[in-house]
């Protein structure tokens, strides 16, 4: 009888509007919130961090570049570690077959240089991924995979969803300047950058309903500065830019696709919808790709050697995270 | 010798690496362009953790790599040395690295978002293994030389044996090496006392000894998985090696000399040193020099090299526990089961051989059913299911769904081309090379072969056909100088194709001889004449061949020398089943060395609804690309092959 006395006395107390109520209840509406937030914040900092994508063709250093960022703050303290190549150097790489994810800071500013221990110096740093890719062509679907709004095999009635599952902030297609100069090289690396800048169009076309995907800004790296052969950035440039208007020109004269025209669903297609850029412009520049709101830079750089180094690139990626 | 040793991750990022002589990256990047992305070797399963024994070696450049492969962690492990070298330690090496390297730095590799490895330390384990390995290896088992040692005692009772064998060995060394420097190598002398005994008695013996015995190893390490072989040659070893002991204990100084001798090769360190150390020859010499390194540092080694046998030892225990292993009782296997099955359905289940068995029958039916010859089948479904051991199951998804998804990455690894096949762009670049290049313009040259009639005129005219509704002038060559009606055939196409280009501004041409000619003439008259005339493209038709046909087959080489097309296309029938991976073959090599197929085309999609498995026959015969397909009988009805396309029909059910 005491204990039901006792608790009846409680719920009394409970609702009489007595100070004591009142503090715990304005504690608990001002705090709960403010709680919840931290909590699901920082769930969602470790499910999904920012990410930058690293794609290019086979040899062109993405592996490497990848190690060198990597591997920036640990060469830095040289006092106490004596290092044992002088600056930061990146480790050795082959032909990769699977992609790499690797956790970076940068600081908030985003002008820390990729030299710096963030910890050591204790300033607040944004993480990211960045995510190296094979470059064989093979396996560039690992990489294209990324850049695709939704599954196509998921029902089409379902609008594009805002949230994807790693929250890509930016792409560098990472080329060989040096090998850019003979002929070979150049058609096959345009033409992977041709895929990688059709599928971010038409991921910004594609996407239904109100609120368009966050647009992803690419970095074409012209690596290998350091060769005596390469190509300055601007000649990369429009050589790249030619050679994509080339491209464009012959894909949309080719056969088409199997499968195409067979199926009666996918008879929607418009024309232009295979076309980079400006529809029907004569010249291919990558000025065009803003109106699909990407922004395309080329930065010149070396991951090894004494060239210009990667810290012009490293401040792109940082400002981008 | 070792020219280099690598130890590299899936993600191309070089782990750890011993390099004694410098070796092209290429090397190796080839080697897993070729061996783990294309797949070209024919081997099965080469993808999974085989010993290096297994694992076929792969050439290039005067090089020869032996590698293994870890495939929970991604990592591969690589010899690499000169071709002209027979090393027959080496696989031996690479599994016995891999065992350690997993063992003392597995946690580290499962860390996620990181490449980086601390294995500075790993140099010293390395060292232990390869002097321990190039001692053992380079020269036959110790305990088979003891064996054959009293074998010559017995032969030569009379002349040295009487004396005690630890005297022979303090008196007779020097007189032996001058004798015969060739009876052992040099390096391993100082670590095997107990072969010393035997040059002592007899040095002849001892050379053809080592000869025969070391071909006896050889085959064996052919033969059997290094793992056994391993740990039958340690006890071994550890036989010996008490034995030496028990020798020495009878005189009190000698026993100092023993254990210097047995900690010798570990103290060594480098290549340059051990050799020296061998060259100098006299053992007191070395003696000398292992009493002036008497330091902590030896000790350490030796722990090493007691840590690196215990960890190859647990390794090898775990092996052998896990072929014996034995099924848990009753109540035990039923409980397993019934897990089992609930996690069918909510996933989160680690897959094993035996779940795979039979939904991996399902698969291989499935794909046999969709016209996939059977070599081609079982070979995929065997990738997938080493892919898949060990997989842990997504959640909610079931192992077909898993195993469906597998097969739809394989399929399209393997449908995907190595290059891009943009054929106009080609045209492009050939008849138009860009001024800053030296290559001088010329006509595109096309040839078409295949089988007797699986469409090599009808496709070569839709071919033309789309050339022409691009503007280019195509010039077609009748190869077929046998089958009557051939040319008259090409000539209808020709008039065709005339009209209905006439407006879009193509321009074709037929380039005739008549019968009976040699067809490789032929073309290489219609290439000069299509370079005078300024055309872009020439179209070469060819007869039909019977693929297993020698006498026809033969000519094809002597056209490719003539004719020196830019590409060689195929034309394989979709409806022809099992018989596509020996066509493909066939017609692959009948160009001789340096030149194989392009491409190829398959006709006669239309035909059988989604049996497309012929694809999937041929590039899995070839790794040559699919470049068209077939849809219909018009002139339009070519298209370029879609590997979405083709994966869909490959894996949708009916």
């Amino acid at each position: 009888m005491a204990a039901l006395d006792t608790l009846k006395a409680f719920f009394e107390a409970s609702l009489k509007p007595s100070p004591v109520v009142f503090a715990i209840g304005f504690a608990f509406v001002l705090f709960f919130p403010v709680l919840l937030h931290i909590l699901v914040t920082q769930k969602s900092t470790y499910t999904t961090l920012p990410s930058v994508l690293l794609v290019g063709p086979s040899g062109a250093g993405k592996t490497a570049l990848l190690t060198l960022l990597e591997r920036g703050p640990l060469s830095a303290p040289a006092g106490e570690k004596p290092s044992l190549t002088g600056p930061a150097s990146p480790a050795p790489t082959h032909t990769s077959q699977a992609p790499a994810a690797v956790e970076l800071a940068v600081s908030t500013d985003g002008t820390s240089s990729f030299r710096d221990d963030l910890d050591a110096t204790g300033a607040t740093a944004k993480r990211f991924l960045l995510i190296d890719t094979p470059g064989h062509a093979k396996l560039r679907r690992l990489a294209l995979s990324h850049l695709s709004p939704a599954k196509p095999s998921t029902s089409p009635t379902s609008s594009y969803s805002a949230t994807p599952k790693s929250r890509l902030k930016g792409l560098v297609f990472v080329l060989d300047a040096a090998a850019l100069a003979d002929g070979d090289a150049l058609p096959a690396t345009a033409a992977y950058l041709y895929d990688v800048l059709l599928a971010l169009q038409k991921r910004a076309s594609g996407a239904k309903g109100s609120k368009p995907p966050p647009a992803i800004p690419v970095l074409i790296a012209a690596n290998k500065l350091d060769l005596f052969t390469a190509l300055p950035a601007a000649l990369v440039k429009s050589n790249l830019e030619a050679e994509l208007g080339r491209i464009r020109k012959t894909r949309s004269r080719g056969l088409l696709d199997s499968g195409v025209g067979a199926d009666d669903d996918v008879a929607g297609i418009e024309e232009g919808d295979d076309w980079l850029g400006e529809y029907g412009s004569d010249k291919f520049s990558f000025k065009q790709m803003l109106e699909f709101d990407i922004e395309v830079e080329v930065v010149g750089g070396s991951v090894l050697g004494d060239g210009p180094g990667a810290d012009r690139w490293w401040k792109w990626i940082g400002q981008r995270a | 010798m070792l020219d280099t040793f690598e130890i590299l991750t899936t993600s191309g990022v070089v782990l750890w690496s011993r390099t004694y002589a410098h070796v092209s990256p290429s090397v190796v990047n080839n080697f897993i362009a070729d061996v783990f992305i294309e797949e070209k070797s024919s081997v099965v399963g080469a993808k999974d953790g085989a010993s290096a024994a297994v694992n076929p070696p792969y050439k290039y450049d005067q090089h020869t790599l032996r590698w293994t492969f870890e495939k929970e962690l991604g990592i591969i492990f690589v010899a690499v040395y000169r071709s002209l070298l027979h090393l027959s330690w080496i696989d031996k090496l690479v599994d016995h690295i891999k065992t350690i390297f997993v063992k003392l730095y597995g946690d580290q590799l499962k860390k996620p978002n990181t490449t980086i490895v601390e294995c500075l330390k790993f140099d010293e384990y390395f060292d232990q293994q390869l002097h321990e390995l190039e001692q053992t290896g380079g020269k036959p088992d110790r305990s088979e030389v003891r064996a054959l040692e009293d074998d010559a005692d017995l032969e030569i009772p009379g002349e040295k044996s009487p004396a005690p064998p630890s005297l022979i060995q303090r008196s007779r060394p020097h007189d032996t090496l001058d004798s015969s420097p060739v009876a052992t190598p040099s390096a391993s002398r100082p670590s095997t006392p107990g072969v010393n005994h035997l040059v002592v008695a007899k040095a002849g013996p001892v050379a053809k000894m080592s000869r025969r015995a070391r071909k006896g190893h050889n085959t064996n390490s052919g033969l059997v998985s290094s793992g056994d072989e391993g740990s039958a040659k340690k006890s071994k070893a550890k036989a010996a090696k008490r034995g030496r002991k028990w020798d020495a204990d009878g005189f009190a100084d000698e026993d100092d000399d023993v254990q210097l001798d047995y900690s010798a090769p570990n103290a060594i360190t480098s290549d340059s040193e051990a050799e020296a150390a061998g060259r100098l020859g006299a053992v007191e010499e070395v003696d000398a020099s292992t009493w002036g390194s008497n330091t902590k540092g030896k000790f350490v080694l030796r722990d090493l090299g007691e840590e690196v046998h215990s960890i190859l030892a647990s390794a090898d225990a775990k092996n052998s526990i896990e072929k014996f292993d034995s099924p848990a009782g009753l109540v035990g296997s039923s409980l397993s089961a019934i897990s089992g099955l609930f996690r069918n359905v909510v996933g989160g289940k680690v897959l094993t051989k035996e779940d795979l068995d039979k939904a991996m029958k399902g698969m291989e039916e499935h794909l046999l059913k969709k016209n996939v010859a059977r070599e081609a089948a079982v070979r995929l479904c065997e990738g997938v299911e080493k892919e898949l051991i060990g997989v842990k199951t997504g959640n909610f998804e079931s192992i077909d769904a898993r195993i469906r998804k597998a097969m739809e990455a394989s399929l399209t690894k393997m449908l995907t081309p190595t290059s891009s096949l943009d054929l106009l762009r080609e045209i492009d670049s050939i008849t138009a090379p860009p001024a800053t290049s030296l290559r001088k313009a010329r006509p595109y040259v096309m040839s078409i072969v295949g089988v007797n009639g699986v469409g090599k005129s009808t496709n070569l005219s839709k071919i033309c056909f789309f050339l022409l509704q691009n503007k280019y002038k195509v010039l077609i060559a009748a190869g077929d100088t046998f089958r009557s009606g051939a040319v008259e055939q090409l000539a209808v196409h020709v008039r065709n194709l005339k009209e209905l280009t006439a407006r879009e501004g193509g321009k074709v041409e037929l380039y005739q001889k008549g019968y009976g000619k040699d067809a490789a003439t032929v073309a290489k008259d219609a290439v000069a004449f299509a370079a005078q005339e300024g055309f872009d493209v020439v179209l070469i038709d060819t007869a039909g061949r019977r693929h297993n046909d020698q006498r026809l087959m033969s000519s094809l080489e002597k056209f490719a020398k003539f004719a020196q097309p830019d590409k060689i296309l195929m034309v394989g029938e979709a409806l022809v089943g099992t018989d596509s991976v020996a066509q493909a073959r066939n017609f692959n090599a009948a160009f001789g060395t340096g030149r194989s197929l392009d491409g190829f085309i398959i006709s006669k999609c239309d035909t059988v609804g989604d049996m497309v498995g012929t694809l999937v026959s041929i590039v899995h015969a070839t790794s040559v690309p699919v470049l068209f397909v077939g849809v219909g009988q018009h002139y339009s009805d070519l298209r370029n092959f879609s590997v979405k396309w083709g994966v869909e029909k490959l894996l949708s059910s009916n």
